[in-house]
């Protein structure tokens, strides 16, 4: 397809392909778009079109003490998932891709199944047995659930790079004299880096904007921001929320460019 | 790939006569999370749904199966509707999907630009990223009834009263295509990149267009990865909760809904878990589907 068009100058076809795909580039990022106007937009309710700009939905945002509890505790609980899910993420990787493990296959896709399986009912399961045994609703209960959901992502990142890596780098460091916990720290794991990291950032987001599984394991008063946003958005449409939401999607942007940077979008096309 | 191929095709003997080396037991913090905070409380809700309290705390719990019972019987005539709109939205949030995805992953899979592939890329990704809250949120400010659309179209003249565009099954559906289409078009665009491009081209020399080139050549040889991304967007949706949940108000009630409203406002975790266990099947069914294509797809077993 791609020698034809420069033999035509106008393909009717093409250009009917090309316009139709932007269009819906256009529906994916639209909404994203209007909530950036809202968050700006001065009025008490949701109105378009905008009549102007202000901050005052920032302002609110800023000042209310539920949103701020509520974005630390978020932030806290990914801060911890991330470090959590870089370490028993990043180490399974490693003893999947070089372990010999008989079960290879069995293994790598048990640990990805909870992308797979309904994130309300990991939540639900969750809260029964912490129900059950009678420990109430913990955070660091919130933070081994979002761990649990982060732990896939860094594994198929970190996979991702140990599957392309020669393996030969290895080897010729241990021909060389090398032990093998200095090959190691010295080869593999200087080369698996950018994986785990990108791995990290995706734990972040992950746990960040995380609903269905915090949705039964938050208690009143200790509530992530997402709950608390969705909460508020049962009753209040305000320009606080697109504020909120401005937020979290200034995080997410500067996540994508972090990982465009460390390792290339490429990788994550193989889902 | 060349060297992917040569690796592994002198690594491969190896790795099946040499046992396990002590990297190994790197796998056993993961094992032991994935054991108490997967596998565990999955058997949790499995025990609690066929009992009648909690087990531990309550002496009298006994076992039954009157959850499930209930859920059958449906005197209320809530549960199976629940059902049946659960697999229904499911339903047309995929078909929809599909439409939506395909040409955008056709696109991308074989632009030739670098550029205009990570720009479209980020545009793919940058959406899956912002949160189901914050983009259920945005549709929401576009489908109300002071919306973005219903105010346009009234500022114009072309409607005198606002549409029923929301809090109703078609709102709900609208969201969840946009929260869900990233996840058909970044699993199309693996498998359509993968087809041989030359095919469409050989085709088209011997006399095909171009659309009878994309429907007899492409589009058969990139059906598994229709159905892959599919059987994914129909398991996500299903289980879709803040979305039908904000977007369709009292008009829709899906089996997720009737989970929370068990958990948070009825507190009957029990009979939740017999709900959760319903969707858990079903759920079940379609990933297994899923990994047996995927499998099949990649050649490589589970590595997703």
């Amino acid at each position: 397809m791609s020698a034809v068009p420069n033999k035509m100058p106008f393909d009717p076809g093409r250009a009917a392909y090309v316009t139709l795909n932007v269009v819906l580039l256009g529906f994916l990022l639209a909404p994203i778009a209007i909530v950036l106007v809202f968050a700006f937009n001065p009025t008490p309710y949701i109105s378009f079109p905008p009549v102007g700009v202000s901050l005052r939905w920032f302002d609110k945002f800023f000042a209310s003490s539920d949103f701020m509890n509520a974005l630390w505790l978020s932030l806290w609980i990914a801060a911890c998932v991330l470090v959590l899910a870089v370490v028993i993420g990043g180490a399974c990787a490693l003893a999947l891709a070089r372990g010999n493990l008989p079960g290879r296959g069995f293994f790598t896709a048990f640990f990805m199944s909870p992308l797979m399986l309904p994130a309300i009912l990991t939540g639900l399961a969750l809260f029964q047995s912490y129900l059950l045994v009678g420990i109430g609703r913990p955070v660091w209960g919130l933070i081994m659930a979002h761990t649990l959901i982060a732990v896939p992502y860094v594994l198929r990142t970190t996979l991702a790079v140990l599957h392309n890596f020669d393996r030969r780098i290895e080897e010729a460091a241990a021909v060389l004299g090398a032990s093998p916990l200095r090959v190691f720290f010295e080869v593999t794991l200087p080369l698996i880096r950018p994986g785990v990291f990108a791995g990290g950032v995706f734990a972040f987001i992950v746990s960040f904007d995380q609903f269905p599984v915090s949705l039964f394991l938050v208690v009143p008063k200790g509530e992530t921001l997402p709950v608390v946003l969705f909460n508020y958005m049962k009753f209040d449409l305000d320009g606080a929320i697109a504020a909120a939401s401005m937020v979290s999607i200034l995080l997410a942007l500067a996540v994508v460019l972090v990982l465009e940077r460390l390792i290339g979008l490429k990788a994550y096309v193989k889902l | 790939m060349d060297r992917r191929i040569v690796l592994r095709h002198d690594a491969e003997p190896m790795a099946a006569a040499s046992r396990p080396s002590p990297i190994a037991w790197l796998i056993a913090p993961a094992l032991l999370l994935f054991v108490l905070f997967f596998v565990l409380p999955f058997g949790v809700m499995a025990v609690m749904s066929v009992f009648s309290g909690n087990p531990v705390t309550n002496p009298n719990a006994f076992l039954t199966t009157r959850h499930y019972m209930r859920f059958i019987a449906d005197d209320a005539g809530i549960f199976h509707d629940a059902l049946w709109a659960t697999l229904r939205i499911g339903l047309v949030t995929t078909v929809v999907s599909l439409l939506i995805g395909y040409p955008l992953a056709h696109w991308m899979a074989r632009m030739q630009s670098r550029l205009g592939h990570v720009l479209v890329l980020m545009a793919v990704i940058a959406p899956l990223l912002t949160g189901i809250v914050v983009r259920t949120f945005a549709w929401m400010t576009i489908l109300q009834d002071k919306g973005v659309i219903n105010t346009t179209l009234m500022s114009w003249g072309l409607i005198h009263k606002p549409l029923p565009l929301m809090y109703n099954e078609f709102g709900t559906t609208v969201a969840l295509v946009h929260i869900y289409v990233p996840f058909m078009v970044l699993t199309l665009t693996g498998v359509i990149g993968r087809i041989d491009e030359r095919l469409e081209q050989a085709a088209r020399s011997l006399g095909a267009g171009r659309l009878r080139a994309f429907v007899e050549v492409t589009l058969p040889l990139s059906l598994p990865g229709v159905l892959a991304g599919s059987l994914l967007v129909f398991a996500l949706s299903i289980s879709a909760y803040v979305t039908p949940s904000l977007m369709g108000g009292t008009d829709v009630l899906t089996l997720p809904m009737l989970i929370a409203q068990q958990v948070g406002t009825s507190f009957n975790p029990n009979f939740a878990g017999a709900l959760g266990m319903i969707l858990l099947l079903v759920c079940l069914v379609i990933v297994i589907a899923y990994n047996k294509i995927l499998a099949r797809l990649s050649g490589e077993k589970g590595l997703a």
